[in-house]
């Protein structure tokens, strides 16, 4: 699951892959915007199948608190 | 699908939904100069007009909706697109070096106005240019179904970079994405499943009880609705010609830095920070009106492919907000943001889609809408992007068609020069007066400095500050 974020996240992003860990932090960590980060939310819900609150996950400042909430969903 | 068009085999794609918004605006204008963009890149250096021919000529190469056509099929009557194969081309030169800068201006303004032949045409213009003041650089006019601000800023870049490599040998820029494989995406997007939870969020939206239109100019022209409907809640902004202009205000870098900084101290997008201004504005003009809908606009260009492909993929929709005037500025702004949030996630829904729905709900004529102010924020900027420029002074001009699509088109960029936030106020001059819209930025300014100095005042508290 983390690496299906990684790869998510990487063609958002102009990052490689091994320097996304589970305790970055989406803005200041990996450089998203409040949009591309709403947008690739968006995107979560086609990759991994769930369906996302907006208010809920745009509350997930890391990739672990992103991941513990899509596992959640599942 | 592949045609034969002028006598060659073409692959050609349907047009997007955001390349239709433009289509849709041609057939309300009597004249095509409506979708143009002009705009001129200028830098206080000599610049070696042969080497910026060859970057001009690369990045054209590189972007492939710059050399995107537009073709109606004959037989079916539907408009296709396709791109045509690179031609290296000889790019004019015109030294306007010893006009004034606002003769200068005024030329580029009237190339501006010259239509492109939307159906079959070449859709962009470049001459390369000398202004006065010693400032050197290029011209671009560009159909607004091949391009949108962003592309420009895309484009501008590499055309930079490419001219940075040739003449000083920096890295070659990364290659430019696929235009045509954007398209194909977003024409996969039709009877997707994100489609379907599109339409469901906007059916959900056009479900709830009616909007109420806000003027920029207050409530005088609602007034004179109701005398013949008193229960009329959409307005009417329409125009016969189009005709418009645009007035330009710089915000000083030290008033753009404390918006910046608010924005980051409470994580509030300069958006929203600018939206909240903006609808407050439009509350306070319309008797403290509590239900307030701007038209937004919206990039769509999250992803690295989106970035870098060119084209238009611009869509917008009704934000719509209902702010009870004791709720705080940070209330209103975290509103504004969880309706923008939404909006953003649901942006990839045609536009027309949309409106359409909208109209055929609550039963308004052609022409009539909830927002008489449209809004985009672009944060990309050519200092930003070209660090090799930083030293030398650089002008960036956004020319006029002439023409307006949208009654009021605000726009909020950070200049080229000093990162200062500039608003482009683009107003069809049938509907309103220079006076009008001098007043609006006046207290739009106001009402944005009172709120972030004030972010725990409630709304009333700062309508009345102003």
């Amino acid at each position: 699951m983390l690496e299906k974020l990684i790869e998510l996240i990487t063609q958002y992003i102009d990052i490689e892959p091994d320097e996304i860990k589970e305790g970055s932090r989406f803005m200041e960590d990996i450089g998203f915007n409040s949009y591309d980060f709403m947008c690739m939310l968006g995107d979560c819900e086609d990759a991994f199948d769930v369906e996302i609150d907006e208010a809920e996950a745009a509350g997930n400042k890391t990739v672990g608190a992103l991941l513990a909430y899509l596992g959640g969903l599942k | 699908m592949e045609k034969i068009i002028g006598g060659i085999k073409r692959e050609c794609y349907p047009l997007t939904a955001a390349q239709m918004v433009h289509i849709y605006t041609l057939s309300l204008s009597p004249t095509h100069e409506i979708v143009n963009i002009g705009t001129g890149q200028y830098l206080k250096t000599e610049l070696n007009i042969s080497v910026l021919r060859e970057a001009l000529n690369r990045a054209v190469e590189r972007c492939e909706s710059m050399r995107m056509r537009i073709w109606k099929d004959p037989d079916t009557g539907e408009l296709l697109q396709y791109v045509m194969p690179y031609e290296n081309k000889y790019f004019e030169y015109y030294d306007f070096s010893a006009l004034t800068e606002e003769k200068a201006h005024a030329i580029l303004d009237r190339w501006t106005s010259q239509p492109f032949d939307t159906f079959g045409g070449e859709l962009s213009r470049i001459v390369i240019v000398s202004m006065p003041d010693g400032y050197n650089g290029y011209y671009f006019n560009v159909h607004h179904c091949c391009m949108d601000s962003c592309s420009v800023i895309t484009f501008t870049k590499d055309v930079m970079d490419i001219y940075c490599h040739l003449m000083y040998d920096l890295p070659y820029p990364k290659p430019m994405a696929s235009y045509i494989e954007s398209v194909k995406k977003d024409l996969e997007y039709n009877g997707s499943k994100k489609q379907l939870r599109d339409a469901q969020f906007w059916q959900n939206i056009l479900n709830q009880p009616e909007p109420m239109y806000t003027d920029y100019t207050g409530f005088g022209r609602m007034i004179q609705w109701r005398k013949e409907n008193p229960e009329q809640r959409w307005g009417v902004l329409s125009t016969k010609t189009g005709a418009g202009k645009t007035v330009t205000y710089d915000l000083s870098v030290d008033s753009t830095n404390k918006i910046l900084r608010f924005s980051e101290e409470y994580n509030i997008p300069v958006s929203v920070v600018i939206l909240h201004a903006i609808r407050t504005v439009l509350s306070k003009f319309n008797n403290n009106e509590t239900d307030v809908t701007i038209k937004d606009f919206v990039s769509r260009r999250s992803t690295l492919q989106n970035k870098r492909s060119g084209g238009v993929r611009m869509h917008c929709f009704d934000l719509r907000t209902i702010i009870d005037l004791d709720k705080t500025v940070l209330e209103s702004m975290e509103i504004i943001n969880k309706a923008q949030q939404e909006l953003f996630l649901h942006a990839d829904y045609p536009t027309l889609g949309f409106y359409g729905q909208q109209r055929q709900i609550f039963g308004y004529p052609q022409g009539g809408c909830y927002q008489s102010v449209s809004f985009t924020y672009q944060n990309a900027t050519l200092k930003s992007l070209v660090p090799y420029l930083k030293d030398i002074p650089v002008k960036s001009r956004w020319y006029n068609s002439g023409r307006q699509p949208q009654p009021l088109y605000i726009t909020a960029m950070h200049r080229f020069g000093d990162g200062g936030l500039t608003f482009h106020f683009g107003y069809q001059s049938e509907l309103v007066t220079p006076q009008e819209i001098e007043f609006l930025y006046y207290f739009t300014g106001r009402v944005l400095f009172r709120s972030i100095e004030n972010p725990n005042k409630t709304i009333q508290e700062i309508i009345d500050m102003t």
